[in-house]
């Protein structure tokens, strides 16, 4: 490279113009004079992970440097989805760290913001910089004393802009897609309904905005019930919507997952009163300029030393699918309550763990954030898994199982002839009983198998169920040379 | 619960995302999602990753990466 060339690299540089290192991209609108131009950068669904906060917090600094009223909303969900961030000590402190450093503005909580529980979330939200929302959570006196249902930001020029957020329900059960027992004794209610509620707020207000954790679908559908909004900013079904959308004229935002993109939606005012507005996404994945002090507090938390954490002590080493897989399905079972567990052998990644068993072994075991899903099942239905995961397997082995005993017979053709089922008490499963089935998301959604009941998530991850089960210091000896599903080759008619 | 993808009704458990829908459809397309040649697309044309949380009634549409995606 000539001289010449470095010198005008290095210009451009400085400028933030060199290609391959992008900085904050240009305004999106154009504002007159005596207009009010706002900034609004918004992420959801980050789910930990933290490594792309370097450029935020640069985009943020270099938009605020501009003399614009610039914000940072979040959408919900910033939990699981990372260890280094949910197995901290303690759970999810980095995100608070980050947030408060670089500037966050406004939280609606999402469904995975109660993971850890919401005592854990009580005094997240303590530390916290931001003020959070959730205008349609009802919890009981003294609990999540910190979250409002709604803010009022004032710009620098005196404008007002409202702003409320409500959370997700499920339809049947009408609270959060979490675990029951992270949310016992708080109330949520329906989010439409409380949005409705929240039409007045834009009285004298020159702006009135939600942000919500409902999923892109049912943002356009408030969007055409709620014309008064000005935009939505939301999140939930990782919609990466770019640009935004004007849906019965109100902007309906959205920026994907995963801390891959930052959404930035600009509003102008004039004589108080939004006169334009647009959304986009800039794309988090590009060589972007970043912020030195962030990027410095990213690797430190990367470091994350409790993942080294001794979790318990084998007296055995544990190898082998049978009997590893026999470990992992007991977790299950035991830590969620239920009569049956199943694991496929291509859920299980290391083929020998212990004596020392830390959360790293346990995410090198079972790395795939799966979720255990509980399906009620009959015997004959559970004879009909066993079958079709074993033909799927060339007539091998695939399930590895607690709560019960099987055997299949299978043919010269690799197809199975039928399955022997035994309870842990050596007895033929009972035909008229219905069994609580634990199963991993996968083997759930990917075997083609035949099941009346659709079946639920339980609101935990595989792993995160082997680690509960570990840290209760369980006793591993059994483990050892354990099998629990056992293959017969025969010639015999099919049953 | 029950939801669309690629114009098949399927029925998967309550709490799934997008990667359940789509390995119940078919083990093909995710394998072809995972290797980036095919892309998800909601009802309105948006592209939803994989772990997208989803409701009953949602449709999805496995798509060639990078190609215009179906509009409402």
């Amino acid at each position: 490279m000539s001289a010449a060339v470095r010198r005008l690299l290095s210009v451009l540089l400085l400028a933030g113009l060199a290609p391959g290192i992008g900085c904050a991209p240009a305004a999106l609108l154009s504002p007159r004079p005596g207009d009010t131009r706002v900034v609004i950068f918004h992420s959801n669904d980050v789910h930990a992970k933290i490594d792309n906060f370097a450029k935020v917090a640069a985009i943020l600094e270099r938009e605020r440097r501009s003399g614009a009223d610039v914000y940072y909303f979040s959408a919900g969900d910033n939990f699981t989805g990372n260890p280094v961030v949910d197995r901290y000590a303690p759970p999810g402190e980095p995100m608070l760290e980050i947030y408060n450093r670089i500037g966050l503005t406004l939280l609606e909580l999402g469904n995975h913001e109660f993971d850890y529980g919401w005592e854990r979330l009580d005094r997240y939200l303590a530390g916290a910089s931001f003020i959070s929302l959730g205008a349609n959570i009802q919890p009981p006196p003294g609990v999540l004393s910190m979250v409002r249902p709604s803010t009022v930001l004032e710009t620098k020029n005196g404008l007002k802009i409202a702003v409320f957020g409500v959370i997700q329900i499920e339809a049947g059960s009408r609270l959060p897609s979490t675990s029951p027992e992270r949310i016992k004794g708080i109330a949520f209610r329906d989010p439409f309904e409380t949005a409705r509620e929240m039409k007045s707020l834009r009285t004298d207000r020159a702006a009135l905005i939600a942000l919500t954790h409902i999923g892109y679908d049912q943002d356009r559908i408030l969007a055409e019930r709620m014309p008064e909004l000005d935009a939505i900013i939301g999140g939930h079904s990782h919609t990466r919507v770019d640009p935004a959308e004007i849906v019965n004229g109100v902007l309906v935002a959205q920026a994907g997952a995963d801390n891959r993109f930052l959404g930035r939606v600009e509003l102008v005012f004039r004589n108080g009163r939004v006169v334009e507005k647009k959304g986009s996404l800039i794309d988090l994945q590009k060589n972007l300029r970043e912020d030195r002090d962030v990027a410095a507090m990213i690797a430190r938390f990367n470091l994350n030393p409790s993942l080294n954490r001794r979790l318990t002590r084998a007296p055995v080493r544990i190898a082998g699918k049978d009997a590893l897989g026999s470990l992992m399905t007991d977790a299950w079972r035991q830590v969620l309550g239920l009569d049956v567990a199943f694991q496929n052998n291509g859920g299980i990644r290391r083929n020998i763990i212990g004596p020392d068993i830390s959360l790293k072994d346990v995410y090198a075991l079972d790395p795939f954030d799966n979720q255990v899903v509980e399906i009620d099942m009959s015997a004959a239905e559970i004879r009909g898994l066993i079958r079709r995961a074993c033909e799927l397997a060339g007539g091998d082995i695939d399930l590895q199982v607690s709560g019960l005993t099987y055997l299949v017979r299978v043919g010269a053709d690799k197809k199975v002839k039928n399955v022997d089922l035994r309870g842990a008490d050596g007895r033929p499963l009972a035909e008229d009983r219905t069994y609580r089935v634990a199963l991993s998301s996968f083997v759930a959604s990917a075997y083609g198998f035949e099941h009346k009941d659709p079946g639920r998530a339980l609101g935990l991850t595989t792993a995160d169920a082997l680690i509960r089960f570990l840290e209760g210091n369980p006793d591993l000896t059994s483990y050892r040379n354990l099998q629990r599903a056992f293959k017969e080759i025969s010639d015999d008619e099919e049953e | 619960m029950r939801v669309k993808v690629n114009d098949e009704e399927i029925e998967i458990f309550s709490g799934a995302c997008v990667k359940d829908a789509v390995l119940k459809y078919s083990r093909t397309a995710w394998k072809q999602i995972q290797s980036g040649r095919k892309t998800v697309l909601d009802r309105h044309g948006h592209e939803v990753a994989p772990d997208g949380e989803l409701s009953g009634g949602e449709e999805l549409f496995v798509r060639v990466a990078g190609k215009a995606g179906r509009k409402s």
